[in-house]
């Protein structure tokens, strides 16, 4: 479903942020992309959803090169990656019901259709109470709960998480990732990138591993060894 | 196709309503854009009415003989008439200027006295011309200076009005230029100045835009509430532009009266009402909606 085929990424003047990058996703798969801190993980995940090009190298989505796609058919391509930022990325003049409901808009979601959804997504991350707050009035973890819920409305087909527990606490951090785990059993493929050791130790899912931009492992049911 | 339209402009008076600060800066800038753009309307019209008086005034007479040829008296007439230069020519009858003479000086009885005394007619008959231009006088006076018409023309008083008349040509040629290039300049820096506002705003926004690409928005869906934004900021700044001139042209009037001689702002804003609030509301919304269109191109490559 996804391939990487030899990406390479470098910042100027020098900085290597990927090297030689190969690996494939298959539908339906769950897997962790773990490493310290600037091993590499944020920008694989810019790279998969087109933000940044890469040096060299390409990444094909369902066959097709994504670097090929037309600028005009960029949002369709987006839509089908539901993405929980490590920022949040949410945006600072909508409520929380509304970020949320932003995601089903761009994909043409009728009115009937984002009132029955979006209530039982913000009671699925326990942010009911909160619809109306804005992100400047929600704490770090609430503000990430509803990154989460707005990257899972639009049932994507492939929910990329880059550090979604890094501001939860244990008991959140538990639910979501049973709750990843849940849509992953529903057939979303599921790309997580963390460095928290319990998380990637109980999954017992596949591994990749990165090292200043290097893939140095990629094992099934892996583990973090550092 | 009804849905999204309904979700941005929604949109846009919803980021309307809750960054009023931004709002009201930009809408202050507009204002001040539209407030320059109608001074340098309402400057021009002032400009050229003034110079029209001052030509109105200006006028150029040809005195002929007293027993001048009726039919040469005619082909002149004919010749000035149908040239382009000339607005308006008048025939004075040697009768009709007495007359006028007289009537001017009516209550002065020296010098109807003094007119007895020289015991006939002291006038000759004459034209005056008036041309649409100050330039064109000199031009129009080479038709007098061919030789069979030298039987009836007893003298022209333009050598003693030319240097008048080249001083007012050249005043309000000048005034005329001087206010053309104003306005351009004064136009640039206001479409510069309201340009520069709204980049700030849309680059304040930039992080957000970016993020509304990365959920899957079309550009469009992410362009459409900046511009129903540039809309109600143009809409609004236009009607208070309007307001603030009125108010300007109704107390300033009587000033303006004395300083033009005759100029009367109010009546023009009475007259020109309907137009100038169309030109600001197009300008409003023009400047802010096409400020909004460049600047945002850069942030939505992403």
């Amino acid at each position: 479903m996804i391939r990487f085929e030899n990406i390479t990424k470098i910042y100027p003047p020098n900085i290597v942020a990927l090297e030689d990058v190969s690996f494939e996703i298959k539908k339906g798969e769950f897997v962790l992309i773990v490493g310290r801190s600037g091993a590499g993980k944020t920008t694989l995940i810019k790279l998969l959803l087109r933000e940044e090009e890469p040096t060299g190298g390409r990444i094909f989505f369902e066959g097709k090169d994504i670097f090929s796609i037309p600028r005009k058919r960029l949002s369709s391509y987006r839509q089908k990656i539901g993405v929980i930022f490590q920022d949040y990325k949410l945006l600072s003049a909508k409520n929380v019901y509304e970020n949320i409901a932003y995601a089903m808009e761009v994909m043409g979601a009728c009115e009937a259709e984002i009132k029955r959804d979006v209530p039982k997504v913000l009671e699925l991350v326990g942010l009911e109470d909160k619809a109306y707050n804005f992100p400047a009035e929600l704490s770090g973890g609430e503000k990430q709960r509803t990154a989460i819920a707005r990257a899972l409305i639009v049932r994507p087909e492939v929910l990329v998480a880059d550090e979604p527990t890094g501001n939860l606490d244990p008991y959140h951090t538990k639910d979501i990732i049973e709750l990843l785990q849940k849509i992953n059993s529903l057939g979303t493929t599921i790309i997580l990138a963390t460095h928290d050791r319990d998380i990637v130790n109980s999954l017992k899912k596949r591994v990749i591993t990165l090292e200043k931009g290097k893939i140095i492992r990629d094992e099934e049911k892996g583990e973090l060894l550092f | 196709m009804f849905t999204p339209l309904k979700r941005i402009i929604s949109y846009g008076f919803k980021n309307f309503k809750r960054q009023p600060t931004l709002h009201i800066a930009t809408i202050f800038i507009l204002v001040i854009s539209l407030s320059l753009f109608s001074s340098l309307l309402l400057f021009r019209s002032g400009i050229n009415y003034t110079v029209a008086e001052i030509q109105k005034k200006i006028d150029v007479s040809v005195y002929l003989k007293k027993d001048a040829p009726q039919e040469l008296v005619e082909e002149i007439k004919k010749g000035l008439t149908e040239l382009d230069e000339v607005e308006k020519v008048e025939y004075v009858s040697e009768e009709e200027a007495l007359e006028e003479f007289k009537e001017r000086h009516k209550d002065d009885p020296l010098i109807l006295e003094s007119l007895q005394v020289i015991g006939e007619n002291p006038f000759y008959p004459s034209f005056n011309i008036k041309a649409r231009s100050p330039g064109q006088y000199a031009a129009i006076l080479t038709l007098l200076e061919r030789d069979k018409f030298k039987d009836a023309v007893l003298k022209v008083d333009y050598a003693k009005k030319q240097p008048l008349i080249e001083k007012i040509f050249k005043i309000t040629s000048g005034l005329n230029l001087g206010g053309l290039l104003l306005t351009i300049f004064l136009g640039l820096v206001a479409v510069l100045v309201t340009f520069n506002t709204i980049r700030i705003a849309i680059k304040d926004a930039s992080q957000e835009i970016a993020i509304m690409k990365l959920v899957g928005a079309s550009n469009w869906y992410v362009r459409g509430p900046f511009i129903v934004q540039g809309v109600i900021c143009g809409v609004l700044a236009s009607i208070i532009t309007f307001f603030l001139f009125f108010l300007l042209c109704y107390f300033s009037a009587p000033k303006i009266v004395a300083l033009t001689g005759g100029f009367n702002i109010f009546a023009w804003f009475g007259s020109h009402a309907l137009s100038l609030f169309v030109f600001q509301l197009g300008l409003g919304i023009g400047l802010s909606v096409l400020s909004c269109l460049i600047a945002i191109r850069k942030y939505l490559n992403i």
